[in-house]
């Protein structure tokens, strides 16, 4: 009896420690950015210290998403410094007008529709509030692809136990609505799902 | 240490039991609903600048201001747009879904003719051999627009039959006309301006008239209020979506809502509730409660009810004189917030004469409703764009969808104030349609071209220099440079809305109180949106919540 306690006991160990470690790396690919960039030298040596300094919301509430080709040729129209990202980012990208296939981390699918206008100027939300620290990073993460759905694992979040996370960890339909709720926002399945 | 199969089993036992504990089961669960919605085979909308288009909705007579949200030049979201004079940014649960409705099974590609699929050419063939072998008939769903004088101009030159086809609203709008002397076309209905609201069995909450303007007025001054800035009274046998909301629901018998009228008018010129002296009803108060199902006390309360927070306006689902009588009898007719003239002068051209014997052929265009049926013996040539069910025994041609074609859009009939509108062409047709005005056209080159009338028609509007035009910023026409100017801001999705007329007052006397025949109706000839096919967000929010049962034995 003791036996088979200790043997139904090492199994279910076994199983918990290979569901909370393996698991989460066998269900994400891990896939490379096109470009090194860092948000922190950017905002901390070139000035651009606000979001919207590439990521443009227009008057017109049209969200620019990552910045085109002619934002980063502003100043990288020739190489500034001299390391490989630079090279490839002038050589590659900008010079032959290319444009550059930033993996992004929290690209959503499409049957959501979402406007940072309302979220930014009428709810008053910061960037971070859904995207993190992500701006303050001094280097990129890998993007991490659910193999499954094939999501960012931003979607998801960080934590697979998705318990204890911090803000702007994660970006599921819950997220929406538990932030919704929280600020007594109603806008139903249509108001994003049109 | 030695492991035997029982080891392994508890083991695995343990591992299945670790397995709940971890995320791994409901991680894939969910991952896997995700992966289910993302079939390759699903269709995705495509990829492309988003951008917001504005225009008029035209699956109705009424043109509610819609905002089409547009990703790579398709159409992903419906929405009210909130510039529209009228409709203020409300709309009725079928225009929000409408965008569905160009993908929808049904959707007709291709030209069938008694069942298998044939050709344009074939079809126009066939037209044209049916013109020069006896009359022909042309159907309208909804007169009064461009396409309209197309086919009006080509009945005249044939000789042929244009009969009205009039909506439920313009047929309750008719015995005013016929009292009054004033062309159906020049009267509405003010009811921004009423109080009390009494309606015999008009579905007021579910698509009457124009849909967007009374749930935007509905929403402002009655949704949620115990004594509401506009009563609603339905007048209705069963408990409708509308009688549901409205302040005062009133069952009757089936079939009594004369008899109930003629009771209340009974008991507003004995008890002198009202200052009109018209003819007395020929039911008396206890006759009208045995033929209602009301107690007599009850369509005294009503009658109390009507007067005491004025201005009150009856409507009615159809064109029935005897319920119409109580406007005459409350002075409603010709007064704000009744029944009043939206113009001065209504050009009234002289109809095609009707043709006396069979037609050979009719020809139907795709406003026409589905379950309408032509006289038989013609051979009928019907546009549609989608196909409603049935054994078709003529021709069937695929018409443009939601926003796939240029159309104007005229006043609604029941707006209290002259429009003007365009639906632009924002949609390309996903397969090869045609409209029956197009059809007509080349076959007759010489008819005026669908744009050239629109174009006529704003030149009309602008030289009048009168009203304003509702776009982004809303614009009178006197300050205006130019017609062109004037049909671009329309092109954008603006509205024309003219100024009220300078004389309002109209004269409406009844010589004696009506019967409760209805008028101004030709032989199964009623018009209204009823839609061959639902869209699907429209089938889950519109069809299973009860609003509006399909016909029978149809399929959305």
């Amino acid at each position: 009896m003791r036996r088979n306690l200790f043997i139904f006991g090492f199994g279910m160990a076994l199983a918990i420690f290979a569901g909370w470690t393996a698991f989460p790396r066998a269900l994400y690919v891990r896939r490379e950015q096109p470009l090194e960039f860092r948000h922190q030298t950017h905002s901390a040596k070139s000035g651009l210290a606000q979001c919207d300094s590439c990521h443009v919301l227009g008057n017109d509430g049209q969200f620019s998403g990552m910045p085109a080709n002619d934002v980063c040729a502003g100043c990288h129209s020739e190489k500034v410094g001299t390391s490989a990202a630079e090279a490839r980012l002038v050589d590659g990208y900008l010079k032959p007008a290319v444009a550059t296939p930033w993996l992004v981390y929290s690209r959503q699918p499409a049957n959501v529709w979402f406007s940072h206008a309302i979220h930014i100027r009428r709810a008053g939300l910061a960037c971070k509030d859904c995207h993190g620290n992500l701006g303050e990073s001094d280097q990129q993460r890998l993007y991490e692809q659910n193999r499954i759905s094939g999501y960012s694992r931003d979607i998801w979040g960080h934590s697979m136990s998705r318990l204890g996370r911090a803000p702007g960890d994660g970006m599921t339909m819950s997220d929406c609505e538990d932030c919704h709720r929280r600020r007594h926002v109603e806008v139903g399945c249509l108001g994003c799902h049109q | 240490m030695k492991f035997s199969r029982r080891d392994w089993l508890v083991g695995s036992a343990g591992a299945l039991a670790g397995l709940v504990l971890t995320p791994v089961p409901w991680k894939l669960l969910s991952d896997v609903s995700i992966w289910t919605q993302n079939f390759p085979w699903i269709p995705q909308p495509a990829h492309g600048p988003v951008e917001t288009q504005f225009s008029a909705c035209t699956l109705c007579d009424a043109g509610c201001g819609v905002r089409v949200r547009m990703a790579a030049k398709i159409p992903v979201g419906v929405a009210g747009a909130s510039r529209h004079p009228l409709t203020r940014g409300a709309l009725c649960p079928l225009a929000f879904a409408a965008h569905q409705l160009n993908w929808h099974p049904r959707r007709l590609r291709e030209v069938r003719h008694k069942g298998r699929v044939a050709s344009w050419t074939e079809a126009q063939a066939a037209f044209q051999k049916a013109c020069g072998e006896g009359p022909i008939g042309i159907i309208d769903g909804r007169p009064g627009r461009a396409a309209s004088s197309v086919y009006e101009a080509f009945a005249r030159k044939q000789h042929g039959s244009y009969p009205p086809l009039l909506s439920a609203e313009r047929q309750a709008l008719e015995p005013y006309a016929e009292w009054s002397q004033v062309p159906v076309a020049s009267l509405g209905y003010d009811l921004e301006n009423a109080r009390t609201i009494v309606s015999f069995g008009a579905p007021l909450l579910d698509g009457w008239g124009i849909p967007g303007r009374f749930t935007r007025l509905w929403s402002e001054r009655a949704a949620g209020a115990a004594d509401p800035g506009l009563r609603l009274i339905q007048i209705e046998p069963s408990l409708s979506r509308t009688a549901a909301r409205a302040w005062r629901w009133i069952p009757i018998r089936e079939g009594s809502e004369a008899p109930l009228a003629a009771g209340v008018g009974r008991v507003l010129l004995d008890e002198r509730r009202v200052d009109s002296r018209g003819p007395m009803p020929p039911f008396t108060l206890e006759e009208a409660a045995a033929a209602t199902g009301l107690a007599a006390e009850a369509i005294r309360d009503l009658a109390l009810k009507m007067v005491e927070n004025r201005p009150v306006v009856v409507i009615t689902a159809e064109g029935n004189p005897a319920i119409a009588a109580l406007n005459v009898l409350l002075g409603a007719v010709g007064a704000p917030g009744g029944i009043v003239l939206k113009r001065d002068d209504a050009p009234s051209p002289a109809p095609v004469e009707p043709v006396s014997g069979p037609l050979r052929a009719v020809l139907m265009d795709s406003t026409v409703p589905w379950e309408f049926a032509a006289s038989s013996g013609a051979e009928v040539f019907r546009f549609a764009a989608w196909d409603g069910g049935g054994s078709s025994t003529g021709w069937l041609l695929p018409a443009p969808g939601f926003l796939e074609e240029l159309t104007d859009v005229p006043t609604p009939p029941t707006s209290a104030r002259e429009t003007y509108a365009l639906a632009q062409n924002l949609v390309a047709p996903s397969t090869e349609v045609r409209g029956a005005a197009q059809f007509l056209l080349q076959i007759d080159p010489t008819l005026p071209a669908v744009e050239k009338i629109i174009q006529a028609r704003c030149e009309q509007i602008f030289r009048a220099r009168q009203g304003t035009v509702y776009g982004e910023r809303s614009i009178d026409v006197a300050k205006l440079d130019s017609v062109e100017h004037f049909e671009e801001q329309l092109r954008k999705g603006a509205v024309w809305m003219g100024d009220p007329p300078k004389h309002s007052k109209f004269r409406c006397e009844l010589k004696e109180w009506p019967g409760a025949n209805r008028v101004g109706r030709a032989a199964n000839w009623v018009a209204g949106w009823d839609p061959p096919v639902l869209p699907a967000l429209a089938t889950k929010l519109y069809r299973e919540s009860n609003l509006r049962e399909p016909p029978a034995g149809r399929q959305g």
